[in-house]
């Protein structure tokens, strides 16, 4: 009883919990640097520990022992919750994911709308962040976050029923479970995991729709006015969402940990989780940024209708 | 205060200011940017938002207009925070100099930490600025 409390203890906050998917964090973070870097015949960071490797966490902790300066126009309750809301939900939505083995920490029927509804949570609160700071330029870029994030979360959402109609089963872990004994989904559903990858570069506002924080429009968007502290908080939380986003699209798509048995679930899924955030950063150094009406274009002309053709795809070829 | 000093002195990141200036000085900061030269390898990055970046890269003589401006932007950028004059208009006004409108150097203004001179500097002698400033803070604080 005892011992089996402390296990749990320890996989909540050691592995895979919070201090694993920290780490997982500013690693993925460097790799996604270094990645970018490599395509476009850089270096990337190079003399931060070995080639690099700490980068993300003398970044963390040089933020973390700046100034923290809050304007003086600010709603300052706001403006200081913010960065904690933002940190809390990704790593809520991590713990829904199936890391060492099939079952994830939390699993209950209908976990993967709770991710989804988290998902929205956390556009919410950028928007509240953007609109606290009482900054001309957050609050453009606060506008603009909400109109792409909630925009592209229509698509995604539908694209995501595929697998759980396949599976006959709305959570996470017996989607994963169901993969192990079926196919990956992404030989039947190849469009869903595209129109998904598409949808969360959107939702991590990396390069083609960075529009919320386009430099040369509106200085850094949403982010503007939020420094020290803050930022450094802000800045992990960008992380984890791209760990969150690349574990979500290999547990519904690729199988998470499953895998063939010469290798333990675990190291299948850091495999997997690689492959798709090196899909995302790929797609981040080939493109430049769209223009506001092609992004609204692109989510209803486009996405919605195919999100809609992959379900009734799903439906009429029962795989 | 070990870590502090090695997070700081390894991820300086930058704003890039114009007051003025021919636009030369630019080009070469924009250079020490592109994969050439890439000053990501020291972790460097540049930022839009002056509540983000660590060191102000001025370039251009500073100007009656953009005075206010430049104290405005050094003022809102969190402690600790660091100024390189790059370019002989920033350091003395360079060929601007007795003009009816620029001031004398950037050090009329705002605290400068390191002068980077040429008209336009080099890439590589940008970046020896910026390891500088990184250099002196590491001397400077026990
Ligand atoms: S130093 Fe030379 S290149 Fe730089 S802004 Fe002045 S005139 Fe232009």
């Amino acid at each position: 009883m005892v011992q089996e409390a402390i296990i749990s203890l320890l996989q909540i906050v050691i592995f895979p919990g919070f201090l694993f998917l920290i780490l997982a964090a500013f690693f993925y973070e460097w790799v996604d640097r270094k990645f970018v870097a490599r395509l476009q015949n850089r270096y990337g960071p190079l003399h931060t520990g070995p080639r690099g490797l700490l980068q993300p966490f003398a970044d963390f902790l040089k933020l973390l022992s700046k100034e923290d300066i809050i304007p003086y126009a600010a709603d300052k309750l706001l403006f200081s919750a913010v960065p904690i809301f933002l940190l809390s939900l990704p790593l809520t939505a991590l713990f829904c994911i199936p890391i060492i083995n099939s079952t994830a920490l939390i699993s209950f029927e209908g976990d993967l709308i709770l991710v989804i509804f988290i998902t929205t949570i956390i556009v919410i609160s950028v928007f509240i962040g953007a609109w606290s700071s009482t900054n001309r330029f957050s609050t453009v870029g606060g506008m603009r976050a909400c109109l792409q994030m909630l925009g592209y979360e229509i698509p995604m959402t539908i694209a995501m029923a595929g697998p759980a109609i396949v599976a006959k089963t709305l959570s996470i872990s017996k989607i994963v479970q169901w993969q192990t004994t079926g196919l990956w989904f992404i030989l039947t559903q190849p469009l869903g995991f595209i129109i998904v990858t598409i949808c969360f570069l959107a939702e991590l506002q990396k390069i083609p729709f960075d529009i919320p924080k386009a430099e040369t429009e509106v200085v850094a968007g949403w982010l503007t006015e939020f420094s020290g502290k803050k930022l450094a908080l802000l800045r992990l939380a960008e992380d984890l969402e791209l760990v969150l986003a690349g574990s979500i699209m290999a547990s519904l798509y690729l199988g998470g940990p499953a895998g063939f048995s010469f290798m333990p679930p675990f190291v299948w899924f850091i495999i997997k989780l690689t492959v798709c955030i090196l899909i995302l950063s790929n797609l981040r150094a080939l493109f430049a940024r769209f223009r506001i009406d092609q992004l609204m274009r692109g989510v209803w002309k486009y996405l919605t209708p195919l999100a809609l053709l992959q379900i009734i795809l799903v439906e009429l070829i029962p795989w | 205060m070990g870590l502090i000093k090695w997070a700081r002195t390894k991820s300086p990141w930058l704003l890039h200011f114009n007051s003025g200036g021919c636009a030369g000085c630019d080009i070469e900061v924009v250079a020490a940017l592109n994969p050439k030269f890439d000053i990501e390898r020291f972790g460097m990055l540049l930022k839009g938002s002056p509540r983000h970046s660590d060191i102000l890269v001025l370039t251009g003589p500073i100007t009656f207009q953009i005075k206010n401006r430049l104290k405005r932007i050094y003022n809102q950028m969190p402690e600790p925070k660091f100024v390189i004059a790059i370019g002989s208009c920033a350091i003395s006004g360079g060929v601007y100099r007795g003009c009816y409108n620029v001031h004398e150097g950037a050090d009329k203004v705002v605290p400068v930490d390191v002068y980077v001179p040429g008209c336009p500097p080099k890439p590589e002698a940008i970046i020896d600025g910026i390891i500088k400033v990184l250099k002196n803070y590491e001397k400077a604080t026990p």
